[in-house]
């Protein structure tokens, strides 16, 4: 669930963002925040947000700290529960991408492909209660 | 590679009210103390993650045989399992759990609960069980079942006030749990019923 999710994040996000010695840029939040997203696009957003999280990010944030390694798989294996979830909606068309989302999600992966692998995934992840507080407050 | 110990067998889980427990038969050496590590994976680590495992360090070189994997077990997917044995000199293949491990799986039972009739207040009192659980309290007058109330209970730190009784009159109680992860409830737990002021309190 999203509360375990966030429990899990806020007992790594001091180590994480200590390790993203980027300040400037921003992955989600840059040139437009979240939450200038339109409601109707929220689905595809979320939708398109955990699949890059699944496939860019979590795999890529791999530390010599076990006890990291343990929370990161905690948050993953949540977010995949979630996802699936979200596949059913995906496959009834309940969750249609329009425009503005699609440009806001290619963004997305142009701040990511801006930075090497191992420093966009950390930064993501260190971003991760952006994309929380973002859901929360659309619910 | 030195003569392998044989790997753990027996492996498998108890789980009770979202806590987890792995647990294996031991592995016995004449004379050498045998020591376990446990690793898991979860299906993002399956599908994700080249099916890489995970070592929990709170059991790894352990001499028990049993292991609280619930702060690993931590989502609504299924989870592989695994337990090696060790004598430093020599180590054992991994024994892995014969099928998946999912947490919607663990079996609820009936919250404890003490019921009280406080003057005209009924009172509940429920026992704490941890962040992911919540209580559905019934509660009615006796002899009208067919007018049950019930409240929705997430807080447990203090007692419950459910109604204010008349004078009197018998009400009774009972309650679930509910556990919003994994959508399930335990069954009931037994009635107990109280009489409000104004006659003899006492438990019935």
């Amino acid at each position: 669930s999203v509360t375990e999710i966030r429990s899990g994040f806020t007992a790594i996000k001091a180590n994480i963002q200590a390790r993203d010695p980027i300040r400037t840029l921003s992955i989600l939040s840059h040139p437009q925040s979240l939450h200038k997203v339109k409601s109707s696009d929220r689905c595809c957003i979320i939708h398109n947000l955990f699949n890059f999280y699944m496939d860019k990010v979590f795999k890529h944030c791999q530390t010599e700290d076990s006890y990291i390694n343990r929370k990161i798989s905690s948050i993953a294996n949540s977010f995949l529960s979630i996802k699936k979830k979200l596949e059913q909606c995906h496959n009834q068309n309940k969750c249609l991408c329009g425009q503005e989302s699609t440009e806001k999600f290619k963004q997305i992966l142009a701040n990511y492909e801006g930075l090497n692998i191992t420093s966009a995934a950390i930064k993501s992840l260190g971003e991760l209660d952006i994309l929380l507080d973002w859901m929360e407050k659309s619910r | 590679e030195d003569a392998l110990l044989p790997s753990p067998q027996n492996i498998s889980i108890l789980s009770t009210n979202m806590r987890h427990f792995l647990t294996w038969s031991p592995v016995t050496i004449q004379g050498e103390t045998v020591r376990y590590s446990v690793e898991f994976q979860g299906e993002y680590e399956r599908e994700y993650a080249n099916e890489s495992w995970i070592p929990i360090c709170e059991c790894s070189l352990i001499t028990a045989t049993v292991c609280n994997i619930t702060e690993d077990i931590s989502a609504t997917v299924a989870y592989n399992l695994r337990v090696r044995a060790d004598t430093g000199a020599r180590r054992s293949q991994w024994g892995t759990l014969k099928g998946f491990f999912n947490r919607i799986t663990t079996s609820l039972t009936p919250p404890p609960m003490k019921v009280i009739a406080d003057g005209y207040h009924l009172l509940v009192e429920l026992k704490d069980m941890g962040p992911a659980f919540q209580f559905c309290v019934l509660y009615w007058k006796k002899g009208q079942e067919s007018r049950m109330h019930w409240k929705m209970v997430k807080d447990v730190s203090s007692t419950v006030h459910l109604d204010t009784m008349e004078a009197g009159h018998d009400y009774c109680v009972k309650a679930q749990t509910y556990v919003e992860t994994i959508n399930r409830s335990s069954s009931f737990s037994q009635t107990q019923c109280v009489r409000a002021q104004g006659g003899r309190s006492l438990r019935l």
